[in-house]
């Protein structure tokens, strides 16, 4: 348990406003918004509730029937029908992180998801010193179009680390999946085994640094398949390429259905008005989030509707260009209190999750983006969601069908007036995004996919033995 | 609407076995930046191609009632800003074609047609390319496999509608004549020739997948009525 002199610096620290943070009064815990005396001309970070500021226990992994009133029996018999040839086969995952990321927290419900299907998974993570980890940060940044000096020591240190690791492992499953480029190497112990290898990519090779992409494409040729997250993140490769959206979980604390009262209860302690329509985007104060794009489409679209805009993110507290951005945000709020601008710990995910089933309108107004999982998270909810065509998604929101599609302020300021002045028009995109979501990013699907690969690489490996 | 079959309905020999499937969609190597590029792909793509993105595309968006049909349509709509040209792709009903070619033919006749009444639209940059993908299947059985009607109109409500998808519009490829495997079954297992004939005429486009499925079972049980 934390002190109460920690909580308190961490809910400074989190609010983003050590030194601005005024005294405010205490209602039961709660420090109410309105108490906060506003700063001409710039809008304050509300500040938390109480029951944020440390992180919950973790939540207990569902099973697969738990997932049954949710993509129905029919489809989890399709799991374990799937499953059933592959009776006794394992797998092995290797990632670099066993815990932050969105990769661990992928494979944390996958992992005991695939063993419940009699497939045994094995999760083995690889090591490395901060001097590795720095080559493969940059790698990372290179590949996603950042340019970088390719030194012959970075090469060596990446390879040295890869060695190490691969005399450590053990490779006896007959599907090897290594993800990302960190453990690429791997590969080299290939042909002490019989097994099906896979490399699943998680980021965009659009546009990579041709010399960090060349120094890494012969190790990823040598692979069975590769997997990538969009069509567009694709490189031309010799081998089969297939794509495995990414997934959200229905029953995380993200995404779980809650009751009205809960909302309720989080919107209360934030603030914010459920009797007014609510706008929302969740997202990292980060410049290719466009965070101030979405306040001046806000104070378009207030010109003729009423409206309340709740920016929820976080990252302003570790990431001084997160401050510089936060900043700007509160600039371009100014005095509106109808902006409510949270700066929340990674933690509160669930709190995330009551502020996307309050609103209104979810928008996600990205200059670029990944797959951009809090689209999938709003659709998922029934939210009619506004988005920027950038990066994936567009895969997840087919224009005027599951979602609306923008490309400005101005486009995303209309779309906003639109869905609120036409609520029938909302809810039928809205009830579309979530069925495209409920076919193609639950993390069941995400268990289908990986059980498909494998029957099909095993039956390839069965027809290569019969010739 | 089904009409009383004037035949009398009779015991199947054979139990209609619901079977499912499943599909891994693949990235493929071709794009296309330009609605001459579509064309030109179009006749080149593996056969596979085509059908992922025409039947199988439709499952995967089986939940809208309106306004989706293949992904050229919407991409020549959404990408390239050719409505006329997304109109007239949309058009196409993937049930009149039992083969992948002539669906391939269809279609680039119709971009064909297009660019020579509008050679100004050929070379026109998208906004975004349209990636060809193809799709790895995998064929399951379910635990239904009906040999009476009732059973039947059971299954039909319990299966998923992959299931549905797979036997209903994905059926005439296998079958190569103008059915599904509902019909089929209905007609030449029961005798029932006129609820075989309604359940071919239900429209894909117009209605969800779930929607298909309602009708179906309907139609079944008036005619067990």
């Amino acid at each position: 348990m934390k002190t109460e002199e920690q909580r308190a610096t961490i809910a400074d620290s989190a609010a983003g406003s050590r030194t601005e943070a005024p005294v405010a009064e205490n209602r039961g815990g709660i420090v109410a918004p309105d108490a906060i005396p506003a700063e001409p001309g710039r809008a304050k970070t509300r500040p938390l509730p109480a029951s944020v500021l440390t992180p919950p226990p973790p939540a207990p992994s569902p099973r697969l029937d738990d997932y049954r009133d949710i993509i129905g029996q029919a489809q989890v018999d399709g799991l374990r029908f799937l499953a059933r040839d592959l009776k006794g086969k394992s797998i092995k995952m290797v990632n670099s992180t066993a815990v932050g990321g969105g990769v661990a927290e992928m494979l944390n419900r996958l992992v005991p998801l695939l063993s419940e299907l009699e497939v045994p998974t094995h999760w083995d993570v690889i090591t490395g010193g901060n001097d590795f980890f720095e080559v493969t940060k940059a790698f990372h940044n290179a590949l996603h179009g950042s340019s970088y000096e390719l030194t012959k020591s970075a090469q060596e240190i990446f390879l040295m680390y890869n060695e190490q690791n691969r005399e450590r492992l053990q490779f006896e499953e007959e599907m090897v999946v290594i993800h990302d480029p960190q453990p690429v190497g791997l590969i080299r112990s290939r042909d002490k085994t019989p097994a099906s290898w896979v490399w699943r990519c998680h980021i965009d090779l659009s546009n990579p640094d041709a010399r960090v992409w060349e120094f890494l494409r012969p190790f990823v040729e040598q692979y069975d398949a590769a997997i990538f997250s969009s069509q567009s993140f694709a490189r031309q490769l010799p081998i089969p390429q297939y794509l495995f959206y990414p997934c959200i979980d229905p029953l995380s604390e993200k995404n779980k259905e809650l009751p009205d009262s809960v909302v309720q209860k989080v919107c209360d302690e934030f603030g914010i008005d459920r009797s007014r329509p609510i706008v929302t985007q969740v997202s990292r104060f980060d410049r290719l989030k466009d965070p101030v794009g979405v306040v001046h489409a806000y104070k378009l679209a207030k010109k003729y509707v009423d409206c309340q805009l709740v920016l929820a993110g976080g990252g302003a507290s570790d990431d001084p260009e997160g401050a510089a951005v936060l900043q700007e945000v509160k600039e371009a709020a100014g005095n509106d209190p109808d902006i409510i601008i949270l700066d929340l710990p990674p933690w509160c995910a669930f709190e995330i999750n009551a502020i996307q089933r309050a609103s209104t309108i979810v928008v996600q107004k990205s200059l670029k983006e990944g797959f951009g999982l809090t689209v999938t998270e709003a659709l998922w909810k029934g939210k009619p969601t506004v988005a920027g065509a950038v990066g994936g998604i567009p895969n997840q929101i087919i224009h005027q069908l599951t979602g609306v599609l923008v490309h400005s302020v101005e486009g995303c300021a209309f779309q906003i007036r639109y869905l609120l002045t036409h609520p029938d028009f909302a809810k039928r995109i809205g009830a579309s995004g979530r069925e495209h979501v409920k076919e193609n990013f639950l993390m069941t699907t995400n268990v289908k996919r990986w059980l498909l690969l494998f029957r099909i690489l095993e039956e390839a490996k069965a027809r290569g033995a019969a010739r | 609407m089904a009409m009383a079959d004037e035949h009398p309905v009779r015991k199947p020999n054979k139990p209609f076995y619901f079977n499912t499937s499943e599909n891994l969609l693949r990235i493929g190597r071709q794009k296309a930046i330009s609605v001459f590029e579509l064309w030109q792909a179009l006749q080149t793509c593996p056969d596979d191609s085509i059908f992922q993105h025409t039947f199988r595309t439709l499952q995967d968006h089986h939940f809208i009632r309106q306004g989706f049909s293949n992904d050229f349509a919407h991409w020549c709509l959404s990408a390239c800003n050719e409505p006329v040209l997304a109109e007239q792709l949309a058009s196409v009903d993937v049930r009149e074609f039992t083969d992948v070619q002539g669906l391939r033919r269809r279609m680039v006749g119709i971009v064909d047609e297009f660019l020579q009444q509008h050679p100004q639209s050929g070379t026109k940059l998208a906004h975004e390319p349209f990636y060809f993908c193809a799709a790895s299947i995998v064929v399951l059985p379910t635990q239904f496999a009906p040999d009476t009607l009732p059973g039947f109109v059971d299954g039909l409500r319990h299966v998923s509608l992959h299931s549905i998808h797979h036997h209903f519009i994905e059926a005439r490829l296998r079958l190569h004549r103008m059915s599904n495997d509902f019909s089929n079954w209905l007609e030449q297992e029961v005798g029932l020739t006129q609820a075989a004939e309604s359940i071919e005429r239900i429209d894909i486009y117009t209605n969800t997948m779930e929607g298909v499925r309602h009708q179906i079972a309907t139609i079944v049980e008036q005619a067990l009525n």
